[in-house]
């Protein structure tokens, strides 16, 4: 009796183990947009993987899906993806995950993948997702309509969504804000032991160099960031945020930052955070030369993707005035459909010059960013 | 007549169980064989900068961090292990085991609590200066590594300080009262009588400590500390560079090489052997300012280990309270705990079996025990690497047939799968079923399953008919401790989890990392209600020890 | 013809060390008790263990109910041996009954037939009706009996006792020896009873050996109650 319990038990666990795996690789679902369409999970060791599976891949049976790889981790977008649901009743299934990794996994998944649509933060990342192969062209004169030529790829494999500038923070106390003007003035000695700013392992600021190198050439670029690594308050730690907080701390009185998270924090439930958006200006750099630089969000259209009208669905659904607006009243981004107004807080900032860059050679010259970084000894 | 000699050796010792333990350690072999291949590949151009500006950092990283750590450790640790086995003070009895609790926090999630709370908008620069009290910055700069520090030595000291506290109730009793009784102060009873006699205890203690800070990232990558564990995260997903990952992987694993060997070096020559049964020390009782210090003392560093991070998650939880009914936290529970039980399962199997192979100590059973076990001393992010090295090239290998049966569209069935991250777990956590497990079999010594062989019954039907019943306890044990390990984990998880297949301990790591602190707080604490359990029962199995 | 047959057994525990044990031979005749006397350290113990299969030795061989069990190139495990052993704890497995230890040995049997033989070895040692009870709620000599009673269960080939009485206090030590010896006669087993007290070996041996570590023979003698 007993040793045939203990047999069982040990083959249920492999049982287990062999449905995990199936599960695990096939586990599509998931994510805070999808609704729960109900029922009980095939396999007695699904549920356990994550999700329910038996939309695996929707079009099957009919009911209307699209499924979207996502590296942005914005609860605007569970909203904006529910929006969609309701208004359309296609199910938007997400699969979020880092960039690198959802990219590895479109490339290796090859013509099997389940992903329909590639949405991420990071122009260099879309262009590496191109490079990569993963993507195709995808257009409607919706979306033509909705975003101009400037966000799109140039041959239309992603579709901008939303832009953010990276820009000079200051403090209101100690800096006046005519003493500068330019990324450039970062680097000057007089601003030594004064500035702060992220590790140079975020995206943001690799792709900033980037387009440095890009705009003005390797050698400048690197003069810049040895330049400005020599004028740190401290060595680079936290994420953008910290930074304005460090400068209301009076540990530095300049720093590089996202245009959002400066609305993050004017809009914070923290009344602390809000204390520390009050007294940080900003400044749009580079507005007499080469132009503030920014970053865009966009949607790659995925080659083997299963669910194409959908994911075209989507994409216009999500370049169109009312989301584009719900997505900057949220999260503080620039939409890039010209119909949509900015929120109110950030209309407050202004028109700006933007960086005239192919995002393109944001990803041409990463490697190069990092290496550049290294050297100059930006932790 | 050799041969035959050869032959019938076999016969005996070739029955299933062995070949069992063997076949498993050979498939443990795989995963390091892959990476120690990356030492003989041709390095690629990113190696080549990577060699020449980050890998010094790298490395001095990895050295300072890991050898302050055990410094401190062994510096707060055993003078709190003294304090409490030998001495007698308010509520020792109570900070006996109180000390333990900071072990159920793992330093990641200290990391960013303590982070947070003494941030310029956190809870403790707001009072003081709703105080009107201006506080220099440069005293609670908490970055870096500082922070990462504090984060490692106030959180991983109990395992020295446990380790230590056993040793010194129970073993060094009668020399430390000679040496009371012959005049010795008390200062010098500890430096030169308890510190001697404990130091092979302790150098197990800071050799754990030592293991886990080697193979963290949750730390090292929220403050921006550069080590190898991290340099190899930010080659294989900063950089898309897997070959490079490896060669650092494969320096890592040197290095704990090195300090496994060390280690077992170390403890070596120092076996002072105890005679007579183990007694508890008679306690020196403190009295007056003695006392209160010895009270401030450990009751700072239960606050600050326990208490303080507690009651701030606790605090930012409540904020959030209503995330706990949304699906995905339940979905994140649940793949925690299945990938945990079934991985905590396949760990305490293999300990049955290899643990049962070995009870003869021939100098191949005791190779194979530490092999199997060497996991614990690994990094994670070196195990991830070649496990996904390993189930790739699977993967690769077994094409055709996942073609023949007709799953053509999935090429990539092994290596995106759970059983990678169940695989990396056992691999990791085999040495925690372990030991609970050949503790058990040493208990009931080897006269039940004599008797049980000589009745008829083979090795396989005594093992189910009356090992197991008797080790039900260690079994129990085994798993539970094995179960909570796997729940705190995070390198690996981050590393080998399926698509979009989140732990608690990833989850948590994500909301901290994207400052959503008080997303992050609920997770947290259910991870540490879970490690809690741990600590629960390392306290009842030693009571029942002291029985 | 001798029913266990020992041919110069060899048996080191570790290479390094001189062997505890040395170009030892010895015969037993079916139905013979036989007593081994020695010191502790002489291999007594080592002895038994080789004829059950706990150890294996050097060199040498031997026999069992006529079949070959160990030599240079045989090893039969002790599960097949047909030996059985009462160790000097009895070693009575504390999560089972009585009456689940006595049948332990049987379970290639139909239960039946199990049950019935467990009834009547229990009855052999006088401990019918303590069928349910457990280890621990036994009194030493109760522990002793059903020890006995599981070994004989099965009927080996072979009987071996470590020790058996140590563990008992001197007047339960003669009550039960007189016993043992009966018992044995009842079922003809043959005996191998390993003991350093001379009494023991009066009470209840046909013949006796002494073992002395390292020395090559051993001394035998026929005891008092042949």
């Amino acid at each position: 009796m007993k040793p045939r319990k203990a047999l069982m038990a040990i083959l249920a666990g492999f049982l287990l183990a062999g449905l995990l795996a199936a599960c695990g690789s096939g586990a599509n679902n998931g994510g805070s947009g999808s609704v729960s369409a109900g029922g009980p999970s095939a396999d007695a060791g699904g549920a356990q993987a994550g999700g329910q599976e038996e939309n695996r891949s929707g079009g099957q049976q009919g009911e209307p899906v699209v499924n979207i790889y996502s590296a942005r981790h914005y609860e605007v977008d569970d909203v904006l993806f529910q929006q969609f649901t309701d208004a359309t009743g296609i199910k938007v299934n997400v699969v979020k995950g880092e960039a690198e990794e959802l990219i590895e996994r479109l490339k290796r998944e090859g013509a099997s993948t389940e992903a329909d649509l590639f949405f991420t933060v990071d122009g260099g990342v879309l262009a590496y997702a191109k490079e990569s192969g993963v993507l195709e062209p995808v257009t409607s004169p919706v979306i033509e309509e909705n975003v101009p030529a400037r966000y799109r790829d140039k041959d239309n494999h992603w579709i901008g969504v939303s832009t953010r500038a990276r820009v000079i923070v200051y403090s209101k106390d100690r800096v006046d804000p005519s003493q500068l003007s330019a990324y450039e003035d970062l680097a000057d000695p007089k601003w030594k032991g004064k500035v702060l700013a992220r590790s140079s392992s975020s995206l943001y600021n690799v792709s900033l160099l980037a387009s440095f190198i890009a705009l003005k050439g390797e050698e400048a670029a690197e003069k810049w960031a040895k330049g400005v690594v020599a004028n740190f308050a401290r060595d680079p730690q936290g994420g953008d945020r910290d930074q304005a907080k460090a400068i209301v701390a009076g540990i530095g009185d300049v720093a590089i930052m996202n245009t959002y998270y400066i609305g993050l924090l004017a809009h914070s439930k923290d009344p602390e955070e809000v204390k520390v958006a009050e007294r940080v200006g900003i400044i749009f750099p580079n507005q007499e030369t080469d132009g503030t630089h920014i970053n865009i969000s966009g949607i790659g259209f995925v080659k083997h993707g299963k669910h194409k009208d959908n994911a075209v669905k989507l994409i216009e659904f999500l370049t169109g005035k009312e989301a584009q607006e719900t997505l900057t009243n949220s999260n503080f981004e620039f939409p890039v459909n010209p119909a949509a107004e900015r929120a109110e807080y950030i209309r407050a900032w202004g028109e700006f010059k933007e960086q005239e860059l192919d995002f393109d050679l944001l990803h041409v010259h990463n490697a190069k960013a990092i290496e550049i970084f290294n050297k100059a000894g930006w932790k | 007549m050799a041969f035959a000699r050869f032959v019938r050796l076999m016969r005996r010792e070739l029955d299933g169980w062995r070949l069992a333990g063997l076949g498993w350690a050979a498939v443990l072999l795989l995963p390091f064989l892959f990476i120690f291949s990356a030492w003989f590949a041709e390095p690629n151009e990113q190696w080549l900068q990577i060699r020449a500006y980050l890998l010094r950092d790298y490395v001095a990283g990895t050295v300072r961090l890991t050898v302050l750590t055990g410094l401190l450790t062994v510096l707060l640790g055993v003078p709190l292990a003294w304090l409490v086995a030998a001495h007698d003070f308010p509520l020792r009895r109570f900070f006996r085991w109180a000390l333990l609790l900071p072990l159920a926090i793992p330093p990641y999630i200290a990391a960013y609590t303590y982070s947070n709370m003494l941030s310029y908008t956190g809870v403790v620069q707001k009072t003081l200066r709703g105080l009107g009290v201006e506080v220099p910055q440069k005293w609670l700069a908490f970055g870096s590594v500082r922070g990462a520090l504090f984060s490692f030595v106030l959180f991983l000291y109990p395992y020295v300080y446990l380790i230590a506290r056993s040793f010194m109730e129970r073993q060094c009793a009668s020399w430390v009262e000679n040496a009371r009784l012959l005049g010795a102060r008390p200062l010098t009873v500890f430096f030169r009588v308890a510190l001697p006699m404990a130091r092979p205890a302790v150098a197990g203690g800071v050799a754990l400590v030592v293991y886990e800070v080697l193979g963290d990232y949750g730390v090292t990558s929220y403050f921006g500390v550069r080590t190898l564990t991290t340099g190899i995260f930010q080659t294989w997903f900063g950089m898309y560079d897997v070959e490079s990952a490896m060669r650092l992987a494969s320096w890592l694993m040197a290095a704990v090489v090195g300090l496994f060997f060390l280690e077992r070096w170390l403890r070596r020559g120092r076996l002072y052997h105890v005679s007579g049964r183990p007694r508890p020390m008679a306690s020196v009782r403190l009295r007056g300012p003695a006392a209160a210090l010895a009270f401030a003392f450990c009751f700072l560093v239960f606050a600050l280990g326990f208490l303080i991070p507690v009651l701030q998650l606790i605090a930012w939880a409540s904020l959030a309270f209503g995330d706990v009914w949304k699906p995905q936290f339940w979905r994140w529970t649940l793949n925690t705990v299945a990938v945990a039980a079934v991985a905590a399962f396949a760990v305490t199997a293999i300990s049955l079996v290899v643990a049962n192979v070995c009870r003869r100590k021939t100098a191949l059973n005791q190779l194979l025990a530490r092999w199997v076990t060497a996991g614990y001393a690994m990094p994670g992010a070196v195990i991830a690497i070649g496990i996904l090295a390993v189930f790739i090239e699977l993967d690769r290998l077994l094409a055709p047939f996942y073609a023949a049966a007709g799953w053509g569209g999935r090429p990539l069935l092994l290596s995106t799968s759970v059983a990678m991250l169940v695989f990396g777990y056992v691999i990791r956590f085999t040495a925690t079923g372990y030991n609970a497990v050949e503790a058990g079999y040493e208990s009931i010594g080897s006269r039940f399953t004599e008797s049980a062989r000589l009745l008829g019954h083979g090795r396989t039907r005594t093992s189910f008919r009356v090992e197991m019943p008797l080790l039900r306890g260690s079994i129990a044990v085994g798993f539970l401790l094995t179960f909570v390990e796997i729940c705190k984990e995070l390198p690996l998880a981050l590393l080998l989890r399926p698509f979009n297949f989140e732990t608690l301990a990833t989850q948590t790591y994500r909301y901290a990392k994207d400052e959503q602190i008080i997303q992050a707080a609920l997770p947290s604490l259910l991870v540490i209600v879970v490690s809690l359990l741990s600590v629960a029962i390392l306290h009842m199995a030693e009571r029942r020890m002291q029985r | 013809m001798s029913f266990v047959e020992i041919r110069d057994l060899t048996f080191a525990y570790d290479r390094r060390q001189p062997p505890v044990i040395e170009g030892f031979s010895l015969s037993v005749e079916k139905g013979e008790i036989l007593g081994v006397l020695g010191p502790s350290g002489s291999g007594k113990s080592t002895l038994l263990r080789l004829i059950a299969g706990l150890e294996v030795p050097a060199a040498g061989a031997i026999d069992i109910a006529g079949k070959r069990v160990v030599d240079d190139v045989t090893f039969v495990p002790p599960e097949k041996r047909g030996v059985g052993m009462v160790f000097q704890d009895y070693a009575l497995f504390p999560h089972l009954t009585v009456e689940q230890n006595v049948g332990f040995g049987l379970h290639r049997l139909p239960r039946r037939e199990r049950r019935e033989r467990v009834r009547e070895a229990l009855e052999l040692v006088r401990m019918a009706g303590l069928e349910k009870r457990y280890p621990h709620e036994l009194s030493g000599g109760q522990q002793q009996r059903a020890a006995l009673a599981r070994a004989l269960a099965p009927n080996p080939d072979v009987l071996l006792m470590d020790e058996p009485f140590s563990n008992l206090d001197a007047d339960l030590r003669v009550s039960i020896r007189d016993e043992l010896a009966a018992i044995l006669r009842q079922t003809g087993m043959t005996c191998l009873f390993v003991t350093h007290d001379r009494d023991d070996v009066e009470a209840v041996c046909d013949r006796y050996i002494v073992m002395e570590a390292g020395k090559q023979g051993k001394q035998a003698g026929r005891t008092s109650s042949d």
